[in-house]
């Protein structure tokens, strides 16, 4: 079974080998900070941990187009002020990997909708594809009977880029302010993402899920209170489930963050079925009670207690063993929740990755061994 | 009393330019400041972090209502300043250092601003001296620190302990609060107090400085 197979009937309960053996990445830190503790410098961590292939995503841009040029506007040091591609001002660590604070967007209304956005965001504009012989090479490889990795379309998001865009205040002002304004905004969005969906799949794309970005919910619940969400967002989610369905695509991810429990009912009724990643936090995530509360509909990725890998072998033994019954189960691809952090010696790290191989990959030969100093090393 | 009622229902419901309008035509028509705000715009505040707290309203609610009161509270400011009003307290409030992280401090500081606190914002990445100079220099009654990361937790012990190594510690209440932190780590670096949300923070806030 090959890491496509395996995904695939991991996330429709149907009988697999073993399950997927996948990571949400580390902190930027964390490998710099491991060199130290014997990991190999520059070397790719998917190699060197033995991961399965990670997802590869297709599909066309979905976002805006074309973005808005990058320019660094203050240097201050260990961080820079700079406006980014989706147009908002932003200060940022140079070195390290952190969510960058918002100091100024150029979204701030009607008029620099209309002026800046609107026009990066016209659905049926052909430069949201490459030319035609690299759209027909990557159709070759995207459609290849053989192809031994998951893909996932990309699907769009429907209020994470506008927030970002806005800023969190302004849009939260926005929505009451305009609200037409704001309906418009989530309308465009779901155009372009089912404009760009069509031709994808209708080009004979088939990808094992499609994958939505929202970052919509924090430590105390969404960002949108869930009459809103329903109101607006569902409607539109349920167009562009709808367009992924007629092609058989129906494992929609949303990369959703945060404290999630107030959504993911309406989500799911939108037809998003894959929450991810399942942050544990301080309001205690936990797939298990997930699965519990909404049965075989619902599928998580995620969910590993990125504080217990600090922890110990104990805790770490305990935590893979809760969890093994779920992933027996299926619908579930455990992974440390967002990223794993720089206080989790790599000792304990390859421990668990020795573990999750063991348990929830049965132990098989087809798994990749962990720390291979020399396939990293290839890979410099 | 029945346009005092508008002001209320404008901040609960976050209509900042009803709430700005009531609150000049109250102040011209020789409403007390202090009234306006102790009776109708701090209980408002507070029936908005109630809402908060029982999952009626959500971020985007608050931000609005907070922007109701800040533009109500332009308008009475001035008249209560006058008047030798005093808040109900002086708040530093800032995101501790090596963290660039703001939209939870501004949201804290936007709640204990409605709920009658005098706030000075700090900004992000804030060392011990700079809460150390505010606590000198604005005769402030609580230091509020705020963290989005794990890996900058740990600057809010260090600010406690500079604060005791200032000789200061037992002089100015210490809050924390952010999306790793926890009620059990605020006890174990020794702060006096740990919020979990940006509406219970004033509950706290006045409980700290006996105005609850």
């Amino acid at each position: 079974m090959n890491a496509r197979e395996r995904f695939h009937a991991m996330m429709h309960y149907l009988p697999r080998d073993r399950a997927p053996i996948m990571d949400f990445g580390f902190w930027a830190e964390t490998l710099v900070i491991w060199q130290d503790q014997g990991y190999p410098a520059g070397a790719d961590p998917d190699l060197f941990f033995g991961m399965d292939p990670q997802w590869a995503e297709c599909g066309g841009i979905v976002g805006l187009w074309p973005e808005f040029p990058e320019i660094v506007i203050k240097d201050r040091g260990a961080t820079e002020v700079v406006q980014q591609k989706d147009g908002a001002i932003v200060e940022r660590g140079k070195f390290l990997g952190s969510i960058p604070r918002h100091l100024a967007h150029t979204l701030q209304d009607r008029a620099t909708w209309a002026e800046s956005y609107a026009p990066r965001l016209r659905a049926q504009d052909p430069l949201r594809f490459p030319g035609k012989a690299t759209w027909a090479m990557l159709l070759e490889e995207w459609t290849r009977p053989d192809r031994d990795y998951p893909l996932f379309i990309r699907a769009g998001s429907l209020y994470g880029v506008a927030r970002n865009w806005f800023g969190l205040e302004r849009i939260s002002e926005i929505i009451y302010d305009d609200r037409p304004l704001f309906e418009e905004i989530v309308a465009t969005l779901a155009d372009v993402s089912i404009a760009v969906l069509e031709k994808t799949l209708g080009d004979g794309v088939r990808p094992e899920a499609a994958l939505m970005w929202e970052d919509m919910c924090y430590s105390g619940g969404p960002l949108l209170s869930p009459k809103l969400f329903r109101d607006i967002l569902v409607p539109h989610y349920k167009r562009i489930t709808a367009t992924l369905r007629r092609y058989g695509v129906d494992i929609v991810i949303v990369d959703c963050d945060g404290k999630i429990d107030a959504l993911v009912p309406l989500w799911l009724e939108a037809g998003v079925n894959t929450m991810f990643p399942i942050e544990v936090g301080k309001w205690g995530g936990d797939p298990v009670a997930f699965r519990a509360r909404y049965g075989k509909e619902l599928r998580l990725i995620g969910g590993v207690d990125k504080h217990i890998l600090a922890a110990g072998r104990d805790a770490i033994d305990r935590e893979i063993d809760r969890l093994a019954p779920l992933v027996e189960e299926g619908g579930y691809i455990p992974t440390p929740d967002h990223r794993v952090p720089p206080d989790v010696p790599l000792a304990n790290y390859l421990y668990y990755l020795e573990r999750a191989k063991s348990v929830w990959g049965r132990g098989l030969p087809n798994l990749l061994p962990t720390g291979r100093i020399e396939a990293a090393l290839v890979a410099v | 009393m029945e346009n005092l009622k508008t002001l209320y229902t404008a901040i609960v419901e976050g209509d900042a330019k009803t709430a700005k309008a009531v609150a000049e035509s109250a102040i011209a028509a020789g409403v007390p400041p202090q009234q306006l705000l102790n009776e109708i715009m701090i209980p408002a505040m507070d029936e908005v972090g109630r809402l908060f707290e029982a999952n009626e309203y959500f971020v985007p609610e608050l931000l609005i209502s907070a922007r109701a009161m800040k533009w109500a509270l332009e308008v009475i400011k001035p008249h209560l300043i006058a008047g030798g009003a005093q808040p109900a307290g002086r708040v530093a409030i800032g995101t501790v250092k090596g963290d660039l992280h703001d939209i939870g401090k501004n949201l804290v500081a936007a709640m204990l601003e409605g709920g009658g606190f005098e706030i000075i914002d700090l900004g992000v990445d804030v060392g011990a001296d700079q809460f150390l100079e505010a606590y000198r220099t604005k005769q402030v009654d609580i230091v509020a620190l705020s963290a989005l990361l794990t890996t900058t937790m740990p600057s809010m012990k260090q600010i406690i302990d500079e604060f005791k190594a200032a000789g200061v510690r037992d002089k100015v209440k210490i809050i924390v609060g952010g999306a790793p932190v926890t009620a059990e780590y605020a006890g174990e670096i020794g702060a006096d107090g740990y919020s979990e949300n940006a509406s219970s923070a004033v509950t706290l806030a006045r409980s700290l400085v006996g105005a609850g």
